[in-house]
């Protein structure tokens, strides 16, 4: 389906939460992503959708492969894109982040990705400079292109996830993964399923929309994909979970455990993982099972589909003659 | 096998309530039959006499030490101890020398305890080395054969890790047994705050401290669902708290140690280190308001408490000795002793060593009915003793029951039908 066919334009100036979409907004995003990634599985990967934009990388948490992505895709798009990262910027020497927004957004960029430890970083910085924001990871709040690319990856996969049953489990509660990909999830219509032991859920997660587990081998019965999240070392040693060793017992998703699921349901991991805490590392590979590595390549696509939206809404604003 | 049928005994079960002189009939281990005139021709007869019949104790509390301490408690020790005392079923927790906080302990103690002859059940450590920081791997020891866990004598401080521990525990519905001591009213305390102790110049913790303790755990288990057992309640204001949270409906339990039922601070006067305890030797009226809790039901095991030290440990000036007392072969007689002082019903003194704790870990025992498991003891209830150290079973000789006077002694002590202490040999 065309754009055309709505005739309904991507109206938004920034992406902060997945929250802030409707089905119609991911259909369009899904479609162009749809379009980047053959682009990208092509010799020819250059286009200039953002030639003339200034796409910048603010991330004041360490990343690899998010930075990667947005950079590989503004790139791609034509942007000139510069990272900012939090060790040698001014955020180290005491410049509070209103400074630091404003001081960027004088050098007149065009596009700014954010990612911070503070849930609601994104929409403060958007608030502070009125720039075209993509919130690259906030805190525990949001990671929208996270949502978005989790979401494109296993519809490419197995089709509609409407009606489709789909569990998360992991660290629930400090993930901003898993409430993006809830907010996903439940705009495009699937029977949610949360488990993680009670000390990694959050306590009103029954307001969620989803149904609550703590016993993995109960809440797998029937899934038709399985979201596994990353367990952050510090959280593995006795603060909420006790050991590595217990949490993959009890919450680890393994071959034979996938057979209380759908035939053919598919696991997926944000990256990065440890292998044999959140999942048996031969299921990881497998990727008759697995799209992880799909998720990555879906991720540059995706982020390519937002900045190209973001980047017309950028051109519209300023008016004819640019 | 042959069947045994015990005729002409006073048959009292607080499970259901008889109290009735009759015969039990054992066969295959289970109870088939009570009432009159049920012997068959080829059963092996016991004439009990009149002697009481109850179910074989079962004792949530209990401590060994730690593998080859020299003279040290050992299981096998303390079995033997627990046998002669009418204990069946014996719950070995962890203390701050055994702290028990790994799956694999778990796993080799109970390996360990197979070929005894009482029932053990192993408590495992909630935190790491019982210091309150770090959960311990609860749901492996829940999958190892843990009954339920336990944080030994220390509170924990912080109330992020309490509730983190409780909302853990809750996913595995495991009993978290917590002592309701504030941290910092009873840090470094030996005796509790009052006269006796003003005058001796000790360290003292005040009792508001286990209502102030049984407020933040009770709430904190309602918070998160956890199965809370408020692990030696010792004082009034203790067993009120407790009494207000039950009113609100949440699912707790309570339990007493032997002493602080039947001691009071006043034996504890003079600064005997035997007397050294934890919780410690209260008042009167809290003594009686733990009576009062056992009658009511409010509180619903008693513990033996039993604590092997080794001298050195308790040679101790008063305030510098480890707190801990040997207790599993007095702690039927002591409980007796407030049936012969007219405190407490024998339905009611038996209830909390034997149906009591049974309905908390869901255990099948401690009942007397047919198909239960035949875990009996035939009590004297009159027969009068004197507790002597060295003559003990257990290891240990550090006592605050020495040269105590009794009355009700242990007569035979059955587990599985099959019988593992007689007096007369």
């Amino acid at each position: 389906m065309g754009r055309a066919d709505f005739s309904y334009d991507f109206p938004h100036d920034r992406l902060i939460t997945v929250d802030d979409l409707n089905p119609l907004d991911i259909q369009i995003l899904f479609d162009r992503a749809d379009y980047w990634l053959a682009i990208n599985q092509s010799p020819d990967k250059k286009h200039d959708a953002l030639r003339g934009l200034t796409q910048i990388n603010l991330f004041f948490e360490p990343s690899t492969r998010t930075l990667a992505s947005f950079e590989l895709a503004g790139k791609r798009l034509g942007a000139d894109v510069v990272n900012f990262s939090a060790g040698n910027s001014s955020a180290k020497k005491g410049e509070t982040l209103a400074d630091t927004a404003r001081t960027l957004a004088a050098m007149r960029p065009d596009l700014i990705v954010v990612r911070h430890e503070t849930s609601g970083a994104a929409d403060f910085i958007h608030r502070e400079t009125g720039l075209a924001t993509i919130n690259a990871g906030d805190g525990m709040h949001s990671h929208p292109t996270q949502g978005l690319l989790d979401l494109f990856a296993l519809t490419r996969r197995i089709g509609d996830v409407g009606g489709k049953r789909v569990l998360i489990v992991g660290d629930i509660l400090h993930s901003r993964v898993a409430r993006s990909d809830v907010g996903m999830l439940n705009l495009l219509g699937a029977e949610i399923r949360l488990c993680a032991p009670p000390t990694l859920l959050p306590t009103d997660v029954d307001r969620w929309g989803a149904e609550i587990f703590h016993d993995l081998d109960d809440a797998l019965d029937d899934c038709d994909a399985v979201i596994t999240l990353r367990l952050q070392k510090e959280r593995m040693s006795g603060a909420r979970i006790p050991s590595a060793r217990e949490y993959f017992h009890f919450w680890g998703v393994t071959s034979r455990r996938l057979e209380l699921a759908h035939p053919d349901c598919v696991v997926m991991h944000p990256g990065p993982m440890n292998r044999n805490v959140e999942i048996e590392s031969g299921l990881a590979d497998n990727s008759d099972r697995s799209l992880i590595l799909d998720q990555v390549e879906a991720g540059v696509a995706i982020r390519m589909a937002v900045l190209e939206q973001l980047g017309q809404r950028v051109r519209k604003n300023a008016g004819p003659g640019l | 096998m042959s069947a045994i049928t015990i005729r002409n005994a006073r048959i009292v079960d607080p499970a259901s309530g008889r109290d009735e002189l009759a015969s039990l009939r054992v066969e295959n281990g289970l109870i088939a039959d009570i009432g009159e005139g049920i012997a068959q021709d080829s059963d092996h007869i016991i004439d009990a006499k009149g002697a009481i019949l109850a179910p074989a104790l079962i004792d949530l509390r209990a401590a060994i030490e730690p593998a080859f301490t020299p003279g040290g408690e050992t299981l096998d020790s303390l079995a033997r101890a627990a046998s002669a005392s009418g204990i069946g079923t014996m719950v070995i927790s962890p203390t701050s020398d055994m702290p028990m906080d790994q799956p694999e302990t778990i796993t080799s103690l109970r390996a360990a305890a197979l070929p005894l002859p009482v029932r053990i059940l192993i408590c495992g450590g909630a935190t790491k080395g019982l210091a309150g920081e770090t959960i311990s791997e609860l749901g492996l020891m829940a999958a190892s054969g843990a009954a339920f866990v336990s944080q030994g004598n220390g509170p924990i401080s912080d109330t992020v890790t309490l509730r983190n521990l409780f909302s853990y525990a809750s996913g595995f519905e495991l009993w978290v047994a917590c002592p309701p001591r504030d941290p910092g009213l009873s840090r470094n305390t030996v005796a509790a705050e009052g006269e006796a102790a003003a005058r001796l110049g000790l360290n003292v913790e005040p009792t508001v401290s286990e209502r102030i303790a049984v407020d933040r755990d009770t709430s904190l288990a309602e918070l998160t669902g956890a199965r809370l057992m408020i692990d030696r309640v010792s004082t009034r204001d203790g067993v009120d708290a407790i009494s207000r949270a039950r009113k609100r409906g949440i699912e707790i339990c309570a339990t007493a140690s032997i002493a602080s039922l039947v001691l009071n601070a006043v034996d504890a006067d003079g600064l005997d280190p035997a007397f050294r305890l934890s919780p410690p030797l209260r008042h009167e009226d809290d003594r009686r308001a733990l009576v009062a809790a056992i009658e009511s039901g409010l509180i619903d095991a008693v513990v033996s408490d039993h604590r092997p030290l080794d001298l050195d440990r308790k040679a101790q000036p008063f305030a510098k000795a480890t707190p801990g007392s040997i207790s599993i072969e007095t702690l039927l007689a002591a409980m007796l002793g407030l049936v012969h002082e007219e405190e407490l019903d024998l339905a009611s003194a038996l209830r909390p060593l034997t149906n009591g704790p049974a309905e908390l870990l869901g255990l099948p025992q401690g009942r007397l009915e047919e198909g239960a498991p035949a875990d009996l003891v035939l009590i004297d209830g009159d027969a009068p003793w004197v507790f002597n150290t060295r003559s003990s079973a257990s290891a240990r000789r550090n006592s605050a029951w020495h040269n105590r006077r009794f009355q009700g002694r242990v007569l035979m002590t059955m587990v599985d039908g099959g019988i593992i202490y007689n007096l007369k040999g």
